[in-house]
């Protein structure tokens, strides 16, 4: 039985209500100079509507996962997201941020990918956070700056971020739709310690020739079938050949732009430091 | 549905039950240790006096750390009234939380015999989350989150030296994490592992510890986990001199504890990496061989062997502590950037040479020949790098005024002063520069 296709026309209608009512709550909760009380309360209101719309959506679309720690990740993630774009004080918005990137790693973790999950608290909310934190920390801003006003248009952002939310719902959810046991559940730990098994004698190949070959193999296989949190025990492995074998082009021109990057910086760095060894010389 | 927890869970609870009690009394005592060992550098008696309560015993001072965790439990936790008092009272838990969540993938100690309890993979080993196969990356992602901690207790204090206390903190912990990551990759990448219990294993089945195969790697990892434990000479986001208590100035009672707790957690954290990265963890020569199957004498062996190690490390942070002074910011600064960061690229460099060639050595020189010139070629290289190090690299800015004319040239002066004076915002700074 298709399940869009009885439950298409009340998930359409809840689905257009709650990209609606998300918008709405985004522009009563995004930081305007008109803000009350009474308009933030309406907005968190219309939020929980919205949250929960969505929530009954992806039910009914049948893609919400079962597992209470996904869900409580996934609660954390969206909840800190919103509580980020919402939040008036920067280092309040900056910690949100940091709450929304332990929500993701979380997911990810859930989904069997410990590296990404690991990499992502330490390269997002370990370095890159902290320097706006510590950036945040020193400037001490009161108000907006002249960019932000001009860049500030919480309508505009509010119904795009609807939309586009609404959109990839729906387009998920066809794609569950039309697939449904790859998404729709999260697969059990008896079905990814079968599925590991099964792809684990491929990377053992003891012949050199063969060994690439079933190395791609293996890697092709192995992200697609999210594990439980010990469902692939070379999954950093994988991740590792994959990068650096059939990505190793791209991979390198990253580590070259950020070369650039460096080089850039210290000479704009230096420019002024130059004079004044200049002048070092000239009093020594 | 199943309620009941699993043998693994009950087993995961044990263990989280054991590590963080003994982490928790082990600091405490470590706390003591320190204070005596304080006390001996300095020539003093140190706290010999608290045994059991309401008796004459006095147990060479044993009884200390229970007085001082009650005393400082019992003290007021007062909260100043100009604090952001949200981030106040997170700071302490996120930075003890962050602290204690890291010895999820850290191994203490090797595997216990098999048991034969149902549902429960044999044998049992000595590590909260054995399926984690990023441990190193782990530790790491939880050490930078510690950070928060630190600099939102600053910043949330409203205090200066709060706050210059948490700015100080977090710019030396990201500067030192680069050589933290740098001496690392040595490691990871001569035992092809991120498991910790791996990188432990293939130093005993090969008995050469990375310390002797990676002589600067270890020298730059060690300084760095100094730098990052924020122990002396290290210690600058609490110096005292400088700053009253650093990040925890306007702390006090149990919140100050926290965070005392989670200082000392990073030193034993540090000291638990050294041991196991560097220093073989729980392997001995002669004492404990490489073999998986091993009965409860050998067990309990491997376990005392990974903590005595670890006290021996822990010990020599006290003693650098009592007999070094500490740094200045840009020294500090210096050493990371121009000193340690340069050495942990030569030590990646070297170790990643001598692995590529490893297969080629041994045909040519047989596997004993070929060992000992995969040691001495690092050694080679760690005694290169220390000299050309010490040569050329400054080991701070010189902050001598810059002067582009004779400083007792009055008139000169006194026409620059008027000049500033007249019009003092309508100097550029370049022209100021310019004008020294």
């Amino acid at each position: 039985m298709d399940p869009v296709s009885t439950t298409a026309a009340p998930s359409g209608l809840l689905l257009a209500g709650s990209v609606a009512s998300l918008a709405a709550a985004l522009w009563l909760l995004l930081p305007k100079a008109s803000d009350t009380v009474a308009s933030r309360r309406l907005g968190f209101l219309l939020g929980a509507v919205a949250l929960s719309g969505f929530a009954a959506t992806g039910r009914s679309l049948g893609c919400v996962g079962e597992d209470a720690v996904f869900l409580t990740v996934a609660g954390i993630a969206v909840i800190s997201g919103l509580a980020t774009i919402v939040t008036r004080s920067p280092v309040y918005s900056a910690i949100w941020f940091a709450m929304t990137l332990a929500g993701v790693s979380g997911v990810l973790l859930v989904l069997g990918a410990q590296f990404l999950g690991v990499a992502t608290i330490v390269v997002y909310a370990g370095a890159i956070l902290v320097m706006f934190l510590f950036v945040l920390m020193l400037a001490q801003p009161s108000g907006m700056a002249p960019y932000d006003r001009v860049s500030n248009e919480p309508m505009l952002a509010a119904a795009a971020g609807a939309v586009l939310l609404g959109l990839l719902t729906l387009s998920i959810g066809r794609l569950s739709a039309a697939e449904p046991p790859a998404c729709c559940r999260m697969p059990s730990r008896a079905q990814a310690v079968a599925a590991a098994s099964v792809v684990a004698p491929s990377t053992d190949a003891a012949s050199k020739d063969d060994a690439s070959k079933d190395d791609e193999s293996a890697t092709l296989i192995a992200p697609a079938q999210p594990g439980g949190d010990t469902g692939d025990a070379n999954e950093v492995a994988h991740l590792g050949a994959e990068l650096f074998g059939r990505h190793l082009f791209a991979v390198e021109v990253a580590g070259v732009l950020l070369l650039v990057a460096l080089v850039g910086a210290i000479a704009v760095v230096s420019r002024g430091e130059a004079t004044e060894t200049d002048h070092r010389r000239e009093g020594r | 549905m199943n309620l009941l927890p699993s043998a693994a869970t009950l087993a995961a609870l044990v263990k989280i039950g054991l590590l963080v009690g003994g982490l928790m009394t082990a600091a405490a005592y470590l706390v003591l240790l320190e204070r005596w060992i304080a006390a001996w550098v300095q020539d003093r008696r140190g706290p010999n006096r608290v045994g059991i309560p309401l008796t004459k015993v006095r147990l060479f001072g044993l009884g200390q750390p229970l007085a001082d965790g009650l005393k400082i439990i019992l003290k007021e936790d007062f909260t100043p009234s100009h604090v952001d008092r949200v981030l106040y009272n997170a700071a302490p838990l996120v930075i003890l939380a962050a602290s204690l969540a890291i010895f999820a993938a850290i191994p203490f100690g090797d595997v216990l015999p098999p048991l034969g309890i149902p549902g429960l993979p044999d044998p049992v080993p000595f590590l909260v989350a054995p399926g984690l196969d990023v441990g190193v990356l782990w530790v790491f992602a939880l050490s930078s989150i510690a950070v928060y901690g630190v600099l939102l207790g600053g910043w949330a204090s409203n205090n200066k030296y709060g706050f210059l206390g948490g700015l100080r903190s977090s710019a030396q912990l990201v500067a030192y994490e680069i050589p933290l990551g740098l001496g690392l990759l040595g490691v990871v990448l001569a035992a092809g592992s991120l498991r910790l219990d791996t990188i432990m294993n293939a130093q005993a089945e090969s008995g050469v510890w990375y310390a002797f195969a990676q002589p600067l790697g270890f020298i730059v990892f060690m300084v760095a986990s100094f730098a990052e434990a924020a122990r002396l000479p290290f210690d600058l986001p609490e110096a005292e001199q400088e700053l009253v208590g650093g990040y925890h100035t306007e702390y006090s009672g149990i919140k100050l504890l926290l965070f005392l707790v989670a200082e000392f957690l990073h030193m034993i954290t540090a000291a638990f990496l050294i041991v196991i990265l560097f220093l073989g963890g729980w392997h001995l020569w002669g004492v404990t061989g490489a073999s998986r199957e091993i009965g409860w004498i050998q067990a309990l062996l491997r376990f005392g062997i990974l903590s005595g190690k670890i006290l021996g490390v822990i010990v020599f942070f006290m003693l650098v502590r009592w007999s070094w002074p500490r740094f200045r910011f840009d020294q500090l600064m210096n050493l990371a950037w121009k000193v340690m960061l340069p050495l942990g690229l030569v030590n990646l460099v070297t170790v990643a040479a001598v692995e590529e060639f490893r297969p080629q050595l041994v045909a040519a020189l047989g596997p004993g020949l070929a060992t000992a010139v995969a040691i001495a070629l690092p050694w080679i290289a760690c005694l290169a790098g220390w000299v050309v190090a010490g040569v050329f690299t400054p080991s701070g800015t010189d902050n001598t005024p810059i002067l582009t004319h004779d400083p007792l040239d009055i008139e000169r002066e006194l026409a620059e002063h008027e000049r500033l004076e007249r019009a003092p915002h309508d100097v550029s700074p370049s022209e100021l520069a310019g004008s020294r």
